[in-house]
């Protein structure tokens, strides 16, 4: 059948068709190749750019204050004891007017009255100086805490994008090997397909020979 | 718009696969010739010729000076053989496209006629009305002509034009691309499972499973399973998975294979023809679901080629709506515990009580 259609000596029309297989194999091997290479292309063109880990790094000096810097002098206790102490000494002096008390006596008694109120007063400053310093202790350690966790956290982000940043150059590296070793054997496909055609075509040009001669004889 | 090559290409397959010529007593009754001697009709004269050249050259006898005319011609008379025969082996592979199981119906049906006759199909001798023809043209290029009733004219193939189209890498008929080939590969390599999860042969293992980094978990750590009803007011786990995830992981190589896929537009409009466009599966288009393939919706090759960028990008988003719902769906859907007590069925209701309660207690709405 075939040989009626393409006629010639029988043996062309069977050359012919034995060349079909490598010539599809060949075009093939150079389809997928073409298809792989712009793969390859798409992969390396797309691959994520190199980053530096330590970009993100941030100076945190300023995070850091000194926090006795707003320690306050407990004036306003002091000044509180001097003008109680003042009220508490006219108030007497009054008491002792009306009841005919002596001059000594109420000499004595504003000394007293006096040095208790001091007394109190330098309590109360003991007390708001130590609470100020617990606050500022308070705050230092907040601070240092504060610091120690933003560090904590850039070393966690830098690590973490390092590792995504390594597992995906790892993975795509593979991908990018993968498809250049295809690209590789569908080159050898094509020398192959190439070379059986060759061979097929050399197998046709005795047909040839004898076609050429039967039409040129 | 009525699309003329899918119709015919249609009716040029049914007309092929369904033994129908069998049963015609006219076919049967009948010889069907099927002597085209493509070879030796087309070099019935050029014996001739080529004696007159050679003696016109020998004699000095030429009409051109030097006969310079003659000896070209007499060049091109011998090397034509060669030429016929590559010509030939170019045309019946290309030809040999529409014999392809997933051949897109939207090329050109002329071909899908000219294979038929160049087969020795039942249906296209010249019994039939059919006829072949290999012409020597002056230039030195040959030509193939088909004619007969399928043909609304002749279909001519140049050999020169042909070379030419094999040496840019373009084809007469587009060959559609074995998506599903390519789509398994394309499993293996877009990183969702685990690396023993393919085999020697780089094909997934029958037991291959997206890993557990794309499955959902509940904020302490566990993994937040669905419920599914399995009848019986009984349920159980399936896993739920990161599907935003996933897309992110998988985009970049779905955008690497259709940059390898767009290397030839026509073959990717031959994929989108045939099963990107509807998301028609391999099965669906083995089975000739006609109403699966593009259609209406398919893409010409002479008006859509080259393709222009909003096609592209279209067709980037529909492979990937394949890859997923075809290939990666499977791996998605109801997938069980990997750890055996979560895989026990237990009662629905209950389940469902429990997964709220923890949901309220996990996010302080008690």
């Amino acid at each position: 059948m075939v040989g009626a259609i393409i006629g010639g000596i029988g043996s062309v029309a069977g050359s012919i068709f034995s060349g079909l297989a490598a010539r599809k194999a060949m075009k093939d091997a150079e389809k997928e190749k073409r298809r792989l290479k712009s793969k390859l292309a798409n992969l390396e063109a797309n691959r994520q750019e190199i980053i530096n880990p330590y970009e993100g790094i941030q100076d945190l000096s300023s995070m850091i204050s000194n926090p006795f810097a707003n320690l306050s002098i407990a004036t306003g206790a002091a000044e509180m004891q001097i003008e109680e102490a003042d009220i508490s000494l006219a108030n007497t002096l009054d008491t002792m007017r009306a009841t005919g008390a002596s001059a000594g006596g109420a000499t004595a008694l504003a000394q007293a009255a006096l040095k208790s109120k001091k007394g109190v007063s330098a309590s109360i400053e003991a007390q708001e100086k130590a609470n100020e310093d617990k606050r500022a202790r308070g705050q230092q350690f907040m601070e240092q805490r504060a610091v120690a966790e933003a560090e904590r956290v850039q070393n966690a982000d830098v690590s973490g994008r390092e590792f995504v940043y390594s597992e995906r150059e790892r993975r795509e590296q593979q991908q990018l090997d993968r498809t250049a070793s295809l690209i590789g054997m569908a080159e050898t496909a094509r020398a192959q397909a190439t070379a059986d055609q060759t061979s097929a075509i050399s197998g046709g040009i005795g047909n040839l020979t004898s076609l050429a001669g039967s039409i040129f004889g | 718009m009525e699309n003329e090559n899918l119709n015919k290409n249609i009716y040029l397959r049914q007309f092929n696969e369904s033994n129908r010529i069998a049963y015609s007593k006219v076919f049967v009754s009948n010889a069907s010739d099927y002597n085209f001697q493509l070879l030796d009709n087309a070099y019935s004269n050029a014996g001739k010729i080529y004696a007159k050249l050679k003696i016109a050259i020998e004699t000095n006898k030429c009409q051109s000076e030097q006969c310079a005319v003659e000896l070209a011609r007499l060049k091109i008379l011998e090397e034509a053989p060669n030429v016929s025969l590559d010509f030939i082996s170019s045309v019946i592979a290309e030809l040999s496209v529409t014999d392809e199981p997933n051949f897109d119906l939207n090329n050109d049906y002329r071909y899908t006629v000219a294979n038929s006759l160049m087969n020795g199909k039942p249906g296209y001798s010249k019994t039939d009305g059919y006829n072949a023809y290999l012409d020597l043209m002056p230039d030195g290029s040959q030509q193939m002509v088909f004619n007969g009733p399928a043909f609304n004219a002749p279909l001519i193939i140049n050999s020169s034009a042909l070379s030419s189209l094999e040496s840019a890498n373009t084809s007469l008929i587009a060959s559609t691309p074995d998506i599903n080939s390519e789509m398994l590969k394309l499993l293996t390599e877009v990183g969702v499972f685990a690396a023993n999860a393919v085999n020697e042969n780089g094909e997934l293992n029958a037991s291959a499973k997206i890993t557990e980094e794309y499955v959902m978990k509940n904020t302490d750590g566990t993994i937040d399973y669905e419920i599914i009803d399995i009848g019986g007011g009984k349920g159980r786990n399936v896993f739920k998975y990161d599907m935003d995830k996933i897309e992110k992981k998988v985009a970049p190589f779905i955008n690497a294979e259709v940059a390898g896929l767009m290397s030839s537009e026509q073959d990717a409009v031959a994929a989108w023809n045939v099963y990107i466009s509807k998301g028609t599966s391999v099965e669906e288009n083995d089975q000739m679901t006609q109403d699966a393939n593009a259609a209406n919706s398919s893409w010409s090759y002479e008006l859509d080629l080259p393709l222009q960028q909003d096609k592209k990008v279209l067709f980037e988003t529909k492979y990937k709506e394949y890859f997923m719902n075809n290939y990666l769906k499977q791996f998605i859907t109801n997938q069980m515990p990997t750890v055996k007590e979560d895989a026990v069925v237990f009662d629905l209701a209950e389940a469902k009580k429990a997964k709220a309660q923890k949901f309220l207690a996990d996010n302080n709405l008690n």
